[in-house]
């Protein structure tokens, strides 16, 4: 910690001014947390639905569709940048810390602060900056046809907007409610998306008549109406342009495997070299870095789309900009999907038969998506401080052993074990999510994993709170 | 973030929620539970209790303001009625759009 200049002292002037959610300076009971986390929960519910006063118009392609349900965001809504301005500051200042570019002492206090003080800083001035690009680019129409008092109303919108989530993430991870908010609201837009898709009764003109856009109803709806129940049944399942129930279905596999899958671990022994007689376990997961691999992995195609998408609408033609990627509007749903180049191999096939007729393809897509999330996996582990050295760190320093090996020998046991789960890991999550891509579930496979992942973790969390309230009163 | 949770004679009861151990990790979550069958089933009591170990925060990035630091402290409570306030203004707005656009006729519609 020798002086010199730190780029982390230049946030001090700035940490008095930044909201910060006061501790609890006493033990939350169980129901109190509850009752946070659902109207944080509501507040982001009515903020996803409420329009932004002043906009004009949201037609035409959205360049961001590819990042909404990893984002938790709501095109054209308050929640326009959902929990974007976290998740980047977030994700560029872990980088920055574990790659050492930024010095952080985790064991003094100070350092601590101003790094989250940091974190803050950055997420209150991302959330700025989109909200003027936003507008700025004409999202809601140009400038001219907005007024420039509207614009101005747009960007303070979302900022404050920005600034909520902030502090809910906040109030959510201080204690006061369960889990973090970020994991929340992911999973909250996705189920709130997968429900809307099998219960929709918004009715799409679609040249046979309008069909209902929810799955099941309109199976129900089909099978009433259609005079030969067996077309109708048939349409139910496998019509291409709107949910099905094949892709309902889909959903609900990709749920179980992922739920059935959490529970393989390997469970290390350790033992206390102080106190005798007191076993431990140190469990390594499957999924030894839960969903993060995915998450960087669609931050990672996200943001190849973004250019791609923006270069090919400037200059398209290009040798280099076609290399990237070539994109052309959906006749469907009006959204620009790519047709060429690296993006739109990093892209999942649409359907089996799709895969057959593009092998490449096909093949090209698996081998990404595997090598893309094992790598990030392995990365992960090392960024976020989890990997085996780490590890037997925190052992050592909890006087713990395990039973039949030297001490020295920690670190290499720990080392058989937790690399192959992060890759394996790695890879089986980039696997579900293929398969859950190629089945068709709602939402696209990241989408899914997210939120079956999240979803399994809360269950954790409920399970631990209980156990300590139980604990608590059984002491 | 390494976290020695060396004291955890009582740490799951009485730990302030700010800085008790890491709940987002799947791991450490395990170990807790693990650790309350085992205290329950065997006479090792809840007081001596099995160390929480590791906390092997892979999902570390979900959570971010975990410490206290120097700022504008705000209790939960006014996050949550700020934000109400926050939804009640833009709805105000819209409300106010609408009529002030009724008001000036069907003229030009895109009024501020």
């Amino acid at each position: 910690m020798g002086g010199g200049f730190r780029v982390l002292h230049l946030v001090r002037p700035f940490l008095s001014f930044l909201p910060e959610v006061q501790s609890a300076d006493r033990k939350i009971p169980f129901r109190e947390k509850v009752l946070y986390t659902v109207i944080s929960l509501f507040i982001f519910l009515v903020c996803s639905q409420l329009p932004l006063y002043g906009i004009h118009s949201t037609t035409g392609a959205d360049p961001f569709y590819w990042m909404r349900v990893i984002l938790a965001s709501n095109r054209g809504t308050v929640m326009e940048l959902g929990i974007t301005p976290i998740v980047t500051s977030g994700l560029v200042m872990q980088l920055l810390a574990g790659s050492k570019i930024i010095e952080v002492d985790n064991n003094v206090r100070e350092d601590r602060a101003l790094l989250n003080g940091a974190q803050k800083l950055l997420g209150i001035l991302i959330a700025i900056g989109e909200a003027v690009a936003y507008v700025l680019s004409g999202m809601y129409g140009s400038v001219s046809q907005l007024g420039v008092g509207n614009a101005v109303l747009i960007i303070i919108q979302l900022w404050f907007a920005g600034i909520i989530v902030i502090c809910l993430d906040e109030l959510l991870q201080k204690g006061y409610g369960l889990g973090s908010g970020i994991s929340l609201f992911i999973a909250t837009n996705m189920c709130e998306n997968i429900i809307w898709k099998a219960f929709s009764p918004t009715t799409i003109n679609s040249g046979r008549g309008a069909e209902f856009e929810g799955a099941v109803i309109a199976l129900f709806h089909l099978l009433i109406t259609r005079t030969d129940k067996v077309r109708g049944l048939r349409e139910a399942f496998y019509r291409q342009n709107l949910p099905n129930v094949t892709n309902l279905l889909a959903t609900v596999l990709i749920f179980l495997i992922v739920i059935y899958l959490q529970g393989f671990r390997v469970v290390l022994p350790v033992r206390s070299k102080n106190a005798r007689g007191q076993q431990g376990s140190y469990p390594i997961k499957l999924f030894y870095t839960s969903n993060m691999p995915i998450i960087l992995q669609s931050a990672l195609v996200s943001n190849v789309y973004f250019i791609s998408q923006l270069l090919d609408r400037k200059y398209s033609g290009n040798f280099f900009v076609n290399l990237l990627g070539k994109w052309k509007e959906s006749e469907y749903s009006g959204q620009s999907i790519p047709v060429g180049g690296l993006a739109y191999y990093i892209t999942a096939p649409s359907s089996l038969a799709d895969m057959v007729a593009h092998p490449f393809h096909a093949i090209f897509y698996i081998v990404f998506m595997l090598s893309a999330c094992a790598l990030f996996s392995k990365t992960w582990i090392e960024v976020s401080g989890s990997s085996a050295r780490d590890v037997a760190k925190q052992l050592k320093e909890q006087q713990m052993v395990m039973p039949g090996h030297r001490e020295s020998n920690l670190y290499k046991e720990l080392n058989r074990y937790i690399p192959t789960a992060a890759a394996f890991g790695g890879v089986c999550i980039g696997l579900l999510t293929v398969l859950a891509d190629l089945m068709g579930a709602i939402g696209s496979g990241t989408g899914i994993l997210l939120a079956v992942t999240i979803i399994y973790q809360y269950f954790e969390t409920f399970e631990k709170e209980k156990a300590s309230e139980m604990g608590f009163f059984g002491l | 973030m390494a976290r020695g949770s060396s004291s955890q004679s009582t740490s799951s009861s009485t730990t302030r929620p700010g800085t008790a151990a890491p709940r987002g990790s799947a791991a450490a979550t395990a170990g807790m539970r693990r650790r309350r069958l085992g205290a329950s089933s065997s006479t090792a009591g809840g007081g001596g209790g099995n160390p929480v170990v590791g906390s092997g925060n892979a999902s570390n990035m979900l959570r971010f303001y975990t410490d206290d630091s120097p700022g504008l402290k705000i209790s939960p409570t006014v996050v949550l009625v700020m934000s109400l306030c926050f939804i009640g203004f833009v709805t105000t707005l819209h409300v106010l759009g609408k009529f002030y656009r009724y008001r000036s006729g069907s003229g030009s519609g895109s009024g501020a």
